[in-house]
């Protein structure tokens, strides 16, 4: 049966190479990613919403994500919500750091002892982060459930460029061209329970839509009538394969 | 070189995810720290990202260098998108396929080898920089 791509707690680094606490970001974010929440983490390279296609800027739309940023330019914050989707939470080492009074954190390229301590300081908010997000059954900003905890012994939690590609489709609805997220995924995960068009067939195709994708209320009936028509037009082509 | 030059811009990928990444921006360090600290001059890729004034200002003032920890090309992409212009893109697995002995593995931390190869991709652009400026200039020549 085809698998939905799994949804976990994106973490979105800035990695600026320009200061100490850009370092502190990184090595923080690779923390839980390898270490402290591997298997429920993945993250993508920030350039990537600019540089990447439109499965990449996806990825805050699909992912529940934490950025991490050095400084009070908030580079990944805002990065990630201009070209990808809201995040659900952010920090900001620098500020971290004054809270716990560490400074002279060493340099850019080789942190010293507090500059280590701030790493451990901010995966450690990182996790806390991580549990609140995945603890929650409702995303506040799209009333999309989040799912449980994958595998915590699943390998290959850096998504990096090359695994966190996400399908998008492009739709019109209610007059306007909307990206539809995980579409043909969703599709077959349905076609698989569901070989005919049927009451319950629409309704598990709606819920699964909705999971991922917000859905207006105002606009549900809208949605409803083109994503049934895609499915549709979806099962015959895979019926003349 | 006169004065007046400005400073080569050296642009890292920000690759998180690869350890081909780490060699770009641990190439872009050992450049501007060591190499050539007075001619080069790092910037984040990030602040392209963001679209800062000043990054912007900057990749548009002074010829660029990127450094590209995969195909994507992602720092050569925003150095491009934010008009700047580039004087070299280089790319860590070119520098790989010249030197198949140092074989990079490790991203929170570099192993032997990939340090190496990230020294050795240094030394090269800093050949680069000393092209645009037409003399060794600063720091621990190689």
């Amino acid at each position: 049966m085809p698998n939905l791509p799994e949804r976990k707690v994106g973490i979105i680094a800035c990695s600026g190479e320009e200061i100490p606490e850009g370092a502190v970001t990184r090595l923080a974010a690779l923390k839980v990613l390898h270490e402290l929440r591997r298997g429920q983490t993945v993250t993508i390279c920030l350039p990537l919403f600019l540089a990447g296609g439109e499965g990449d800027r996806a990825f805050a739309k699909f992912h529940p994500t934490i950025t991490v940023d050095g400084c009070d330019l908030k580079c990944a914050a805002h990065g990630t919500e201009t070209y990808s989707g809201k995040p659900a939470a952010s920090i900001v080492v620098s500020q971290l750091a004054a809270e716990h009074g560490i400074d002279e954190i060493g340099e850019r390229r080789c942190l010293n002892l507090s500059g280590q301590k701030l790493v451990e300081l901010t995966a450690g908010r990182l996790t806390e982060l991580v549990d609140q997000i995945l603890g929650k059954k409702d995303r506040s900003h799209t009333g999309t459930s989040v799912e449980e905890p994958a595998d915590s012994n699943q390998s290959g939690a850096v998504g990096c460029s090359c695994g966190s590609k996400i399908p998008v489709t492009v739709l019109p609805i209610a007059g306007r061209p909307v990206e539809v997220i995980a579409l043909p995924l969703i599709f077959n995960k349905v076609r698989a329970t569901h070989p005919q068009m049927s009451d319950a067939a629409t309704q598990d195709l709606m819920d699964i839509v909705k999971s991922f994708n917000d859905v207006p209320k105002e606009a549900e009936s809208a949605w409803r009538e083109v994503i049934v028509r895609e499915f549709e037009a979806h099962c015959e082509r895979e019926r003349l394969k | 070189m006169s004065e007046s030059n400005p400073q080569v811009v050296v642009v890292p990928c920000s690759g998180i995810g690869k350890a081909f990444g780490s060699v770009a921006r641990e190439a872009g360090y050992e450049l501007c720290d060591e190499l050539r600290p007075d001619t080069t001059r790092l910037v984040a890729l990030s602040k392209l990202v963001l679209g800062d004034k000043e990054a912007r200002e900057r990749v548009r003032e002074c010829p660029a260098i990127t450094i590209d920890g995969c195909k994507l090309m992602c720092a050569a992409s925003l150095v491009k998108q934010n008009g700047g212009t580039i004087a070299r893109e280089v790319a860590v697995l070119d520098a790989f396929r010249r030197h198949k002995d140092l074989k990079p593995e490790g991203i929170a931390e570099l192993n032997a080898e990939g340090k190496q190869l990230a020294r050795v991709l240094a030394e090269e652009i800093a050949a680069v920089v000393d092209d645009i400026y037409g003399a060794p200039h600063g720091g621990n020549h190689a």
